[in-house]
């Protein structure tokens, strides 16, 4: 069995994981049994001045010691930020506590927070990220997990040492926890270990141990991650780095943010169970069985008017509690534990073909075990620079923060520069999804509508949510524009994972809102993405509508403050080829894809014209010849009416072709009447012009009508209409004039209202009586 | 007469086992049951210190809750893809927990609802009335007198109103017989449960009501994830396969890890390197795995010279994609044509495998 004690130095190392109920549980009884004269935590030893407010009353968890590296990085100016928070059942925070409440000196023993095996980035991994990893996927905890039945190591720390808060007998429980984090210690390869600086941090924390036994009489209690208490046990030689400039504050932070699964990244997940557990320590052995039944209870109410279509019966909450219980009992417990509850429940609520954790029901119930609590801090705590930096630009630009009273902000935002700051300010705020603004009005460079518009709209509120969102972000950077950029890399990453195709679109919307947010430099990095994502689009529709948004982008490219246009220009040049070179494609398409080829030909078109002769690289004849190729080809009919259409319009071929091909295909001898009107709707689409300025397309439609027999004539209309519906009341006016024209009928005296008279009508209502009172006398009605 | 049989229940299989953990089991019991649940889980999941072979691979807190909830009063279901050993993990608990797994029904289309309650000896009904002679009882109704497991295979094969003749039996545990007289009835002793597999997504699958699914607790089984372990997990089903016949052959080995790859590729529809696919709608599950590997094999042992190849598996693996759909075809063919022949530079299965899926009559 392991030792805690080292009575050479009248030292305790204890072994704890961070925010273990258990572990808080049992420090305390041992910090009450041995009385230390001194109290050492695993922690940067440069947030020693912090600990006055750390233990302040006006303190609440959660809440964390927010890092901030001053280096500049590689990049120039990037800010390396890491987190270390507290929760109510932390042991680290309830030994602090303990020591401010006895009177005894608390100190940090880590690193200091700028050394490079604390910083959390990419080139050094987090240090307690690597510990949590080492609790998790050890070979040891594995086999253990292989052993004992269980899923993963969080289950197997439950089943070993939370099943113990409500024992006494701290050393047997350290003693345990010591065997465990040494036998996992064991099978860690020395050399990871030297590489991540989990030895160098330890060296440090002997070197610090070493200094405070020098200072101190009476016994000192060291408490630490239960991974490095072997190697602090042993002694050895310390080397103590000091601390250098770095900021540190201290932060509200919320059990959201503190839950392992989706992002802190060290401890037990779901913090609220285990609050929960941690509240009822006292209770004794039945607090489990107790605490399950809460949570099930309250999960059965907190859920009922969240999920739509799920309501926990009675018989359902006893049946899934009765399960948690079983399962315990099954699995050897003295209580249902978190992996019994989330089983028992999903046993109980799931019915039908589940999804995991993916499931609404089971995502609830981690999202309620997760919890929403936010801690809180003493007024003179001070904030991350990130919202210290928000506020004072928000400040600086006029806007009031004082209150949460939502105003309207009006801003000119090219005359005046100040306006135009504060749009990019409000821009980047909103895409920081920090709630504070959102715009009611003004240009829309995506989709080009209201460009001629000089102002925005905005409505505005500062809120604690604001704050809170900010502080999320704060790891980001500390500044609002550093915070845009790294959002930006993320959703351009999210875009990247989420495979080739498609997100051109996406990601060209991405560029625009950097640019607005006035980080167009940083933007630059999403063109080659759309590059890449045009260039492996093989969808003629959306590689052509991806283009469309180009060239949106690059006539507006001025307004966006973006002066030089050659990337984008190289861009449309790239995905115009890309588009010609899709465009042949078509010939193949079944029946399915006619409508998406057609948008894609339209689309492609509509491209030609914006762009061509003024992007060099793009011309109108290049489409015009891509389409002509077609004609030959065997085209599904609206598709052939498309590239004839074009064809006319390009002067490759004259109306009265086009007429003739019209008149074959409405007189056609097709099974379905649809695919005899398709070539007309190929034609309308790509441009309803042509209805009137080639009249021999009416006269086709016309003659056609003109011969039709009764049923063929009503099997035709409906599609007639279809093929026509894109057409507004003008359009279908001029379509009406010319063929009353044609029929040498004068048009006006054809919309005129028919008279009817009193005694017709009086009739025509008897008859409609009638008809009525027969078909309820038939049961009809 | 067990020598004579082509598959002996799993209580046949595994007896010595069974009477092994029954033997040392001094944990309580729940009434009716012929062990206690910590042994059937034993049973299950194995116990090297007992002897006792792992049977179910894949997700153990899902056996505990299948265990938990034959306790309980609702039924089991189990749920999933085809050949996710749903079937093989209900007759392991009937065997384990009633000692007998072939209280059975197969729900089909044609399945009645006599074959669930009960049904009658007609001669007899003819000759003597209704009577207790010449009732003939369901594997149901067995099961309820006797206090043991029932299992209900596929049984959304089955017309909804006939599964529903399930929903008194689960919730009152009474089965009327009112031929017998007003109030005659059985009632299930303790120990009686039911466990159900059904399949939600095939072809000509029934709904179910919600009434029956409440008396249910649903288990999800899914296909196994980690490729090391569906790896041992077909190798070892294989040589219980080959061994039973004494077939004898070599380099299973190497076209396993190749095989494993291909269905989990397909299955998932993105391979271990990220790249997209299109997922076939044939179900690739561990178990046609085995039936592939299983026919190279026996291609390789009878029609060549006995060593398995990349070849043997690929003239099988068709019999697999080309089932559901006549797109499968060109999804394998696009998947042969891309991955497998970028792999084929690689290594010796992989090239041998490439070359005879190339050849493959897929669209």
């Amino acid at each position: 069995m392991a030792e805690i004690y080292d009575a050479a130095r009248d030292l305790y190392v204890v072994p704890v994981r961070h925010h273990s109920p258990a572990c808080a549980a049992h420090l305390a009884a041992l910090i009450a049994a041995v009385g230390p004269a001194a109290i050492l935590i695993e922690g940067p030893c440069d947030f020693d001045p912090l600990i006055p407010l750390l233990t302040d009353a006006g303190t609440v968890p959660p809440v964390a010691i927010v890092a901030v590296d001053d280096r500049k990085g590689e990049a120039g100016d990037r800010r390396v930020v890491s987190y270390f928070p507290f929760c109510a059942h932390s042991p680290e925070y309830i030994a602090l506590c303990l020591a401010k409440a006895a009177g005894v000196p608390a100190a940090f023993i880590d690193l200091p927070m700028s050394h490079r095996a604390m910083r959390d980035d990419e080139d050094a991994r987090a240090p307690e990220a690597v510990d949590e990893q080492r609790l998790n996927s050890n070979d040891y905890v594995r086999a253990l997990c292989t052993r004992l039945g269980c899923r993963d190591g969080n289950e197997v720390w439950d089943h070993l040492f939370e099943t113990q808060l409500h024992q006494t007998g701290w050393r047997a429980f350290f003693t345990g926890v010591a065997t465990y984090c040494g036998h996992i210690r064991d099978c860690t390869d020395m050399a990871r270990m030297e590489a991540d600086g989990t030895l160098r941090r330890e060296t440090q924390m002997r070197g610090l141990i070493r200094e405070a036994r020098g200072r101190t009489k009476g016994p000192i209690v060291a408490v630490v991650g239960g991974f490095h208490a072997p190697a602090l046990l042993e002694g050895g030689d310390g080397k103590v780095v000091s601390a250098k400039a770095g900021r540190a504050y201290l932060v509200r932070y919320g059990h959201r943010q503190l839950n392992a699964l989706t992002g802190y990244r060290a401890g037990l997940p779901l913090p609220a169970y285990y609050e929960g557990l941690w509240a009822r320590r006292d209770r004794g052995a039945d607090l489990y069985a107790g605490y399950a039944a809460d949570l099930v209870t309250g999960f059965a109410a907190h859920v009922r008017d969240r999920l739509p279509g799920f309501s926990p019966s009675l018989p359902g909450i006893r049946s899934a509690l009765e399960n948690a219980r079983r399962l315990a009992e099954l699995r050897g417990r003295p209580g249902p534990l978190r992996d019994d509850v989330l089983d028992g429940c999903r046993s109980a609520f799931l019915k039908g073909e589940d999804s995991g954790d993916a499931a609404p029901v089971m995502s609830e119930l981690m999202a309620f075990l997760t919890g929403s609590a936010l801690g809180d801090v003493p007024p003179s705590a001070g904030s991350p620079p990130l919202v210290e930096a928000a506020r004072s630009r928000a400040r600086f630009l006029g806007f009031a923060l004082d209150d949460g009273e939502r105003r309207n902000r009006d801003l000119d935002i090219y005359r005046k520069d100040r306006h135009r700051d504060a749009s990019r300010f409000l821009h980047a705020m909103t895409f920081l999804e920090t709630g504070f603004a959102h715009r009611t009005a003004g240009p829309d460079f995506r989709v080009g509508v209201d460009l001629d518009r000089l102002h925005e709209i905005w409505s505005v509120a500062w809120s604690p949510g604001v704050e809170a969102r900010l502080i999320e972000l704060a790891a980001d950077a500390d500044t609002v524009e550093g915070a845009v950029a790294v959002a930006a890399r993320r959703r351009l990453r999210d875009l990247e994972a989420t495979g080739q195709g498609n997100n051109a679109s996406a990601a060209i919307d991405l560029f625009i809102t950097a640019c607005q947010a006035g980080i167009a430099a940083e933007a630059r990095r999403i063109l080659p993405f759309i590059a890449a994502q045009v260039a492996g689009d093989s969808e003629l529709r959306t590689v052509a509508q991806a283009l469309r948004d180009l060239v949106q982008l690059w006539r507006n490219a001025p307004a966006l403050g973006l002066d030089d246009r050659g990337d984008i220009e190289t861009l449309l040049v790239g995905g115009w080829r890309r588009g010609l070179f899709l465009l042949p494609n078509i010939a193949d398409f079944g029946d399915d894809r006619v409508s998406d080829a057609l948008i894609g030909l339209v689309t492609l078109r509509e491209v030609s014209e914006l762009a061509a002769g003024q992007v060099a690289g793009v011309a109108q004849s290049d489409f015009d010849e891509a389409a002509i190729a077609l004609l030959d080809a065997e085209l599904n009919p609206a598709l052939a009416g498309a590239v004839a259409a074009v064809a006319v319009l390009s002067g490759h071929a004259d109306a009265a072709w086009l007429g003739t091909r019209l008149r074959g295909d409405l007189a056609g001898a097709r099974v379905e009447p649809r695919d005899r009107v398709a070539f007309l709707r190929g034609v309308v689409t790509v441009s309803r012009e042509l209805l009137w300025s080639v009249p021999d397309l009416v006269a086709a439609m016309d003659e056609v009508l003109d011969r039709a027999e009764g049923d063929d004539f009503i099997a035709l209309l409906p599609h007639m209409r279809l093929a026509l519906v894109g057409l507004d009341p003008r359009d279908i006016d001029r379509l009406a004039r010319t063929v009353a024209e044609r029929r040498g009928g004068d048009a006006a005296r054809m919309t005129q209202a028919f008279a009817v008279t009193e005694a017709e009508m009086a009739a025509n209502l008897a008859l409609d009586r009638a008809v009525a009172a027969r078909l309820a006398e038939a049961g009809l009605a | 007469m067990v020598d004579t049989q082509l598959r002996a229940p799993a209580e046949t299989v595994h007896a010595e086992e069974l009477a092994r953990l029954a033997e040392k089991d001094d944990a309580p019991r729940p009434p009716g049951w012929q062990l206690s649940p910590r042994a059937v889980r034993r049973f299950v999941q194995g116990d090297d210190k007992l002897g006792i072979t792992r049977k179910f691979y894949g997700d153990d807190p899902l056996v505990d809750r299948a265990i938990v909830s034959l306790m309980s009063h609702q039924g089991l279901m189990l749920v999933g893809e085809p050949g996710t050993a749903k079937s093989m993990l209900s007759e392991l608990l009937a065997a384990a927990v009633s000692g007998r797994s072939t209280c059975s029904i197969q729900g089909t289309a044609g399945t009645t609802e006599d074959q669930i309650k009960y049904g009658w000896n007609y001669a007899l009904l003819l000759a003597e009335g209704p009577s207790e002679r010449a009732l003939v009882p369901s594997p149901v109704l067995s099961a309820m007198r006797e206090g043991r497991i029932v299992r209900f295979e596929e049984i959304t094969r089955c017309p909804q109103e006939v599964q529903d003749a399930l929903i008194s039996i689960l919730s009152e545990k009474t089965l009327a017989i009112p031929e017998l007289g007003a109030d005659r009835a059985v009632q299930a002793r303790p120990g009686f449960n039911v466990i159900a597999t059904a399949n939600l997504r095939d072809r000509g699958v029934h709904e179910m009501s919600s009434a029956l699914k409440r008396r249910f607790n649903f288990e999800t089984v899914r296909p196994i994830e980690d490729p090391a372990f569906e790896r041992e997990l077909i190798l070892k089903q294989l040589s219980e396969r080959l061994g039973a016949a004494e077939v004898k052959v070599s380099g299973e080995t190497e076209v396993v890890d190749l095989l494993v790859q291909t269905f989990q590729d397909l299955r998932t529809g993105r391979t271990r390197e990220g790249v997209a696919l299109n997922r076939p709608d044939a179900v690739m599950s561990t178990a046609e795995a085995v039936n592939v590997l299983h026919a190279a094999a026996l291609d390789a042992a009878y029609l060549d010279d006995g060593r398995v190849t990349g070849r043997h598996v690929a003239s099988q693996i068709q019999g697999v994609i080309l089932k559901d759909s006549a797109e499968d075809g060109k999804r394998f063919k696009a998947y042969v044509d891309h991955i497998v022949k970028d792999r084929a530079g690689r290594s010796g299965p992989w090239r041998d495998f490439y070359q005879a899926a190339r050849a493959l009559k897929l669209v």
